[in-house]
């Protein structure tokens, strides 16, 4: 067994005990650590590829952005409503019927055509994922600016607009 | 095979939690987890630097589509997170079977 399928088996630990956490943690704390794990293993697997910047970005956008902005819309949520938030669960069998049935068609569907990638596998620089997005994506990457843009203006009226 | 199946077990788990879960929030969560298992799946296929549909993809490509979709999911973070909170002061509760009405 090499040193490579070690971390590996690491990585996918981490994210699948980060997962599970998120999924079925009663307490609301324990969710957001389960779904930082789950996040930062995320990012674990694109260094693992040498995809390095896929994975700053990873870390900047998600565990510095979306993970904070978790924590406080936990706190103005469950401030706001009585009592301690539910989390409780049902419809337990159907949904992990649906769930179960899910992954065993397309990982029976996909086995063949999926390979896994070596350690490394990507070689890229920043200077070849800037030629790529300024290149043939540049429509993408502004139309991605001008969408946030529209997010920002958005959130900023469905959170501000309800007060006066 | 390994990665398919970490990825597509992670998803599993996630579109468990959307189905269960009873606070808005929690089904948040699970859907980032669903986004996220998507998301090594897509990139770690880019990673094994195969054909794909006939054309050979680069790795810078990968990357800025990667960088495409994590910048889409933290926009639909961002929106869904403050639709909760509207949600949360104007009916007091995050409780998704308590929001049964449809009329606003």
């Amino acid at each position: 067994m090499s040193i490579e399928s070690v971390v590996f088996a690491i990585l996918a630990g981490v994210a699948l005990a980060g997962g599970i956490v998120t999924v079925f943690a009663r307490d609301v704390t324990r969710m957001v650590i389960g779904l930082a794990a789950f996040l930062l293993s995320i990012a674990g697997f694109f260094v693992y590829w040498k995809a390095s910047f896929l994975g700053v970005v990873q870390l900047f956008v998600y565990v510095g952005g979306v993970l904070v902005l978790f924590v406080f819309a936990i706190m103005l949520v469950h401030r706001s409503t009585e009592g301690s938030p539910y989390l409780e669960t049902r419809h337990d069998i159907a949904s992990i019927t649906v769930a179960g049935g899910l992954f065993i068609m397309v990982v029976t569907a996909l086995k063949d055509f999926v390979h896994d990638p070596v350690a490394g596998a990507m070689v890229t620089g920043t200077d070849e994922v800037a030629a790529v997005l300024l290149g043939p994506m540049l429509t993408h990457f502004e139309m991605v600016g001008v969408m946030l843009l529209a997010v920002l203006v958005a959130v900023v009226i469905i959170v501000g607009g309800e007060e006066r | 095979m390994n990665l398919l199946v970490v990825a597509m077990l992670l998803f599993s788990v996630g579109l468990y939690g959307v189905l269960t879960r009873r606070d808005l929030v929690a089904v948040l969560a699970s859907i980032e987890v669903m986004l996220g298992s998507a998301t090594l799946l897509l990139v770690g296929l880019g990673a094994t630097g195969e054909m794909i549909a006939g054309t050979q993809v680069g790795g810078g490509t990968v990357e800025a589509t990667g960088v495409m979709i994590i910048v889409l999911a933290a926009a639909e973070a961002a929106i869904g997170l403050a639709l909760v909170v509207a949600v949360a002061r104007r009916f007091r509760t995050t409780r998704i079977d308590e929001l049964t009405g449809v009329k606003g």
